[in-house]
């Protein structure tokens, strides 16, 4: 593993961290065209300005943390319908 | 002449036909077969009705129309990229019962009504279940098994729901349905069960993660798209589907979020797209119905695909467990960049299959006024990317480094899976031909800036909602479990239930055996000593008691001759030297018997 | 030669064939002259056969005297499918009797099996043929007279004895017989079968008109084997010349069966016989009872013969069984068992006759894995076997499927299903025989001397090959048995 090391560019943490800022840069502007693209609203409310960034950020953490509670209930040992 | 026979016996023929090639031929006659179904399909057209009276009925064998047909291309289109894609299993059941599994759901599309319905539904459902045991596993055995005993169920109800259609319809023939008798609603719950509505869902996500690495991605296509066609045939427009829709979108995704083997995430988002066919089929309109269609289509693809990659994942590394993976990009970089263009066709990017079906479902709920509905399938929208669109290939090739350094997939399955991310990209690139070949007339446009615009929306920031969590170290690590589901109820309460109750009438039975042996003994006893080679009625006679027989007989009949005559002393005079002479040849011939 | 001389030719040629092949003295020229006087019966029974289902019945008078005064032959549907049964299965067992009988039977003994043999063929074909009530018991005595003596040919010491026990059994069924025709010819003056009929239309309830009936229903109860009058059938049919058992179960009891018939619905009439009287139920209940217990008494044989004896008692219970239904499913029954069965059990028993060839007899410890040495053998007996039990495609099926349609026909539903559970009995009985020749190893006593050689095998198959034969094409068979019941019910 250690030749590895440093050959593929994911590999440094800094090359991550340049990966998540652009995608945050990529988000903002989607959500800065919301200015100049004549959004077509489907239900009505959602042709407000970031909706869809919104929406699909809070679903997104919500779903997570709604699994990680679901975790507590229904987790079991990998064995357990084998016992 | 091919024209005329039944769809899909072609891959059934073949099928069974394939034991009996010689190895080097069977790969390709596997790989031949569906592209002559599809032929054939073209050849016929919609409109062709193939009709036989069998059972006092006349069974439609073939009935094609656009659904049907629809559904019959993308089927054989599957069955070929399968054969492609497990073009170096040669040996064993899976392949014949894989080409048996597609025949026949191919023929059950094509059923015109409930009774040839029914039993291709059941081949279709004893065939997969072989592919499952192919497996080869213990686990496979068992979920084979539960899998059977669903499947089969399915067409129990099927069979009962169709009998009891007929009393109610007098006509067999498979059309709209609808919920409002009992028949139908048996109906409904056969097809539900199929389709894995909420709570019927669990034999999809026990069973097919245990079957090998190609033999998922074949069960992956037909079982639940079969159920999604019947719905549409027979259901389209009950609202209830809507509802029970909407919940089949979300929920899976929970699951999908902590389930650790990535097969299973898959079968969950299975589960979660089936949902977005089902609420088209139950709006019931022409948009929702073309949605339901061409996502059916759309998603056998890409769901192929994935499990495709994530089968040469299990080939090469040998586990598709999220603890044990990561970082397979630097091994397998081909694979990983077609398992992410399955996950972004799955996810609805642009210029990806997903986002031109998907959408007419989204759309036609809203402009029916279903805000909330909208709002779920939005949610799963984002929940899907999530898990599937993210998770699966993350954690698969990125991730930490597991140090797992394995050779890239075999030729035969980037083959496939590259033909596969071709037709993806196809569909989202040049929407029109799959809208050409939907049911209804289609009068949609996905290619908007405001659709665009909206979906990337989406998708970035549903991203972003992963890699913050992530990074925040809030987002629940791969761990090694099993989570509780619906089949919770079956594979453990039930089995509690059942072993109590097997205790029990174990006791009960230990009572009665006791006294069952003793009875059971005697009635044998005393059968042998009467009919055994020593017993009264099977011993040789004495010819004195043979002709005493003889005798005792004429009196009979004689008595009962004059038994209205009453003239006793008539009788008695005529019977009478008969006793005495039987009697005394009796005598004589016990005295015979003694010396 | 004319159709009208065909009853009387049937019956002559054996009837002549028996003292040609006495005074040849040798056992081939008599061997020969037996199997072509067979030959010649079953030919003359075929042409009979045609005749009387296009043209209605055929009567000979015997000397030129006219019926009713002389002797009248007259043979029609019901009849000539009898005939055909009776001399088919003769010419099948001919051939078989040269390598079973020489290797049964001391070598100077021979020519005077095959006259017995022609005797008794002749005796039987008569029984059938004649439309006389005297001249059948004539014909009975011969056919009985010679088969005690066959069965006293049989190499066992208890064959002697059996052959008595048949001898005296088998006088009383006849003294019985003659008792009843003598009743029968005080009140109506006549010997003629039809004319006896129409002359006891008017007193057929007086009490020597039901004298006579019993002590006909008796003494060709007896005949017949009906259960409890069955308790000479076994040992004769164990002890006999494989030859022997072969030919007299598969016509010997059905002969009778068909004596019973004619006297009930020829002579007697439907309206006595079951309207006045409960004789429909007092068979029914000894059919039943002869059904289950020869049946389960079967299931405990050591010997693979006797298994099948009780099998046939049991049998001839079921084609008792369709005669009590007295309707046109019951009597297309009885008579479509009687001749299924008459080729079936010809053709078990001509197969354990190979097996007795080899191994001496047919005792469950010579069958131990016998399919391994008697292969054909061995499938022969499973394939009749299966036929015994009435699987479908199998003529046993075909009469099973009649009775089961008689008794629902009737209403009676636990009849039909007895029937069918009954049928597991012979499942079972036959299962032995799978068990020790295709299951269990090797057996010790076991012959390894190879299969029977073709003389026998080839007319064992035949019969086999026509047990199942008749289970698809039951154009002869039901369609014959069909119009002889409707003949009957007139």
């Amino acid at each position: 593993m250690s030749q590895d090391e440093g050959r593929y560019w994911l590999d440094r943490p800094e090359n991550v961290a340049k990966l998540y800022r652009g995608l945050w840069i990529v988000g903002v502007l989607l959500v800065l065209a919301d200015l100049v693209v004549h959004r077509h609203a489907e239900a009505g409310f959602d042709g407000g300005f970031g909706f869809y960034g919104v929406y699909g950020f809070v679903a997104c953490v919500a779903l997570v943390l709604a699994a990680k509670l679901l975790r507590r209930a229904v987790m079991r040992p990998e064995d357990y319908y084998d016992r | 002449m091919i024209a005329e026979l039944p769809a899909g016996l072609i891959l059934v023929a073949a099928g069974l036909a394939l034991p009996l090639l010689p190895r080097a031929a069977r790969s390709p006659v596997a790989a031949a077969a569906p592209l002559l179904a599809f032929a054939q399909l073209l050849w016929i057209g919609p409109g062709y009705v193939l009709e036989k009276d069998a059972f006092g009925f006349t069974l439609q064998l073939v009935r094609t129309d656009r659904l049907s047909l629809a559904f019959g291309y993308i089927f054989t289109i599957a069955a070929f990229l399968n054969a492609i894609y497990a073009w170096r299993v040669r040996e064993g059941i899976e392949p014949p019962a894989a080409l048996v599994y597609a025949g026949t759901a191919l023929a059950a599309v094509f059923a015109g009504d409930f009774l040839t319905l029914f039993i291709y539904w059941e081949l279709s459902a004893v065939a997969s279940a072989l592919i499952v045991w192919a497996g080869g596993s213990a686990r496979a055995y068992g979920a084979g098994m539960r899998y059977m005993a669903v499947q089969l169920g399915s067409g129990m109800l099927l069979a009962a729901g169709a009998a009891l259609r007929y009393a109610e319809a007098g006509s067999l023939a498979f059309e709209h349905v609808g919920l409002g008798s009992p028949g139908g609603a048996l109906l409904f719950l056969a097809f539900g069960i199929k389709c894995a509505f909420p709570l019927l869902h669990n034999w999809l996500q026990d069973a097919y993660p245990e079957a090998s690495a190609t033999g998922t991605v074949v069960l992956s296509a037909f079982t639940t798209k079969l159920s999604i066609y019947a719905l549409a045939r027979g259901f389209a427009g009950t609202e209830m589907l809507i509802w029970i829709g909407a919940a089949m979108t979300a929920f899976p995704i929970f699951y999908a979020v902590i389930e650790n083997d990535l097969r299973r995430v898959l079968a969950y988002s299975l589960n979660n797209q089936l949902g977005f066919m089902v609420v088209g089929i139950g709006l019931g309109t022409d948009m929702g119905l073309n949605g339901a269609v061409a996502h059916a289509f759309a998603h056998i693809l890409y769901k192929a695909l994935l499990f495709m990659s994530m089968g040469a994942v299990l080939l090469r590394a040998g586990t598709v467990k999220g603890t044990e993976l990561g970082g397979l990009y630097k091994s397998m970089p081909l694979t990983a960049g077609l398992c992410m263009v399955g996950a972004a066709s799955i996810s609805a990017f642009p210029l990806f299959s997903a986002f031109v079906s998907k959408s007419m479902v989204l759309v036609s709920a809203a402009e029916q006024g279903y805000t909330f509905i909208w709002l779920v399938l939005v949610f799963a929208s984002a929940g899907v990317f999530h898990h599937s669109g993210i998770k699966v290939p993350f954690f698969a090739f990125f991730a930490h480094d597991s140090g797992i350094r394995c050779k890239e997939a075999p030729a035969h399955m980037l083959v496939a899976m590259a033909l596969t991310a071709l037709l993806c990209v196809g569909i989202g690139v040049f929407p029109g031909a799959l809208y050409a070949i939907l049911p209804m007339p289609v009068d949609y446009v996905p290619y908007t800036a405001s659709h665009v615009l909206a979906q990337l929306q989406l998708l970035v920031f549903s991203g972003l909602a992963f890699s913050w969590l992530k990074r925040r170290g809030i987002y629940p690590p791969e761990m090694r479990s099993v989570n509780l589901d619906a089949d919770w109820f079956y594979r453990r309460l039930g089995l509690r239930m059942a072993r109590a109750l097997a205790a029990l009438l174990q006791r009960l039975f230990d009572a009665g055996r006791e006294a069952s042996r003793q009875l059971g003994e005697a009635g044998a006893a005393l059968l042998e000593r009467l009919h055994g080679s020593e017993g009264v009625l099977a011993r040789t006679w004495s010819t004195g008691g043979m002709a005493l027989w003889a005798a005792i007989l004429l009196a009979a009949y004689l008595l009962l001759y004059y038994a209205d005559k009453v003239d006793r002393g008539f009788i008695f005079l005529l019977i009478l030297p008969f006793l005495i002479g039987a009697l005394g040849l009796w005598a004589d011939s016990r005295r015979r018997d003694d010396d | 030669m004319s159709a009208e001389q065909l009853p009387a030719l049937v019956v002559v040629a054996p009837l002549v064939a028996a003292p040609v092949a006495l005074l040849a003295r040798r056992a081939l020229p008599a061997w020969m002259v037996a199997t072509a006087a067979c030959g010649f019966s079953f030919v003359a029974a075929l042409a009979l056969a045609v005749q009387v289902t296009s043209g209605g019945a055929v009567s000979y008078a015997l000397g030129s005297w006219p019926p009713p005064w002389g002797i009248e032959y007259r043979v029609d549907v019901l009849s000539a499918f009898v005939l055909v049964l009776v001399s088919g299965v003769a010419t099948v067992v001919a051939p078989f009797a040269w390598a079973s009988a020489s290797a049964e039977l001391e070598r100077e003994r021979l020519y005077l099996f095959y006259a017995l043999y022609c005797l008794c063929v002749a005796g039987l074909l008569g029984m059938t043929a004649t439309g006389d009530a005297f001249n059948l018991f004539v014909f009975m005595e011969i056919a009985s007279l010679s088969s005690y003596v066959l069965i006293a040919l049989g190499r066992d010491r208890r064959a002697l004895l059996s052959a008595y026990q048949y001898l005296v059994l088998g006088t009383i069924g006849a003294t019985f017989y003659v008792i009843g025709i003598g009743l029968l010819y005080l009140m109506t003056g006549t010997l003629n079968m039809a004319d006896m009929a129409a002359r006891l239309s008017d007193i057929s309830s007086t009490r020597p008109v039901l004298a006579a009936l019993a002590f006909i229903t008796v003494g060709v109860s007896l005949k017949l084997a009906l259960f409890p009058l069955h308790l000479w059938l076994p040992n004769a049919y164990t002890y006999a010349p494989s030859a022997v058992t072969a030919f007299l179960a598969a016509t010997g009891t059905k002969v009778s069966v068909y004596v019973l018939l004619r006297f009930y619905f020829g002579v007697f009439g439907t309206r006595i016989v079951l309207e006045e009287l409960p004789m429909s139920q007092i068979l029914l209940a000894l059919s039943v009872v002869a059904i289950v217990t020869a049946s389960l008494v079967a299931l405990w044989q050591a010997d693979l013969k006797r298994l099948l004896a009780y099998s046939s008692i049991a049998q001839i219970g079921y084609i008792t069984l369709g005669i009590s239904m007295a309707s046109r499913e019951g009597l297309t029954a009885a008579v479509v068992h009687l001749f299924n069965h008459g080729i079936t059990k010809g053709a078990l028993f001509l197969l354990v006759g190979g097996v007795a060839l080899r191994a001496g007899h047919a005792g469950f410890d010579r069958l131990q894995g016998l399919a391994r040495t008697m292969p054909l053998t061995s499938l022969g007996i499973v394939i009749a076997g299966l036929s015994l039990i009435g699987t479908p495609g199998t003529a046993g099926f075909v009469s099973k499927w009649y009775l089961v349609l008689g008794a629902i026909e009737a209403g009676r539903w636990w009849l039909a299903a007895f029937i069918v559970a009954t049928s597991l009995i012979a499942v079972a009985y036959i299962w032995r025989f799978v068990e020790a020749a295709y299951l269990a190893p090797l057996g010790g006593a076991t012959p390894r001397a190879g299969e029977a050689p073709a003389a026998m095998l080839v007319p064992a198959w035949i019969l086999v090959a026509a047990s199942v034969w008749f289970g698809f094409d039951t154009s002869y068979s039901v369609q014959g048995a069909a119009r002889a019941a409707a003949l009957l019910l007139q």
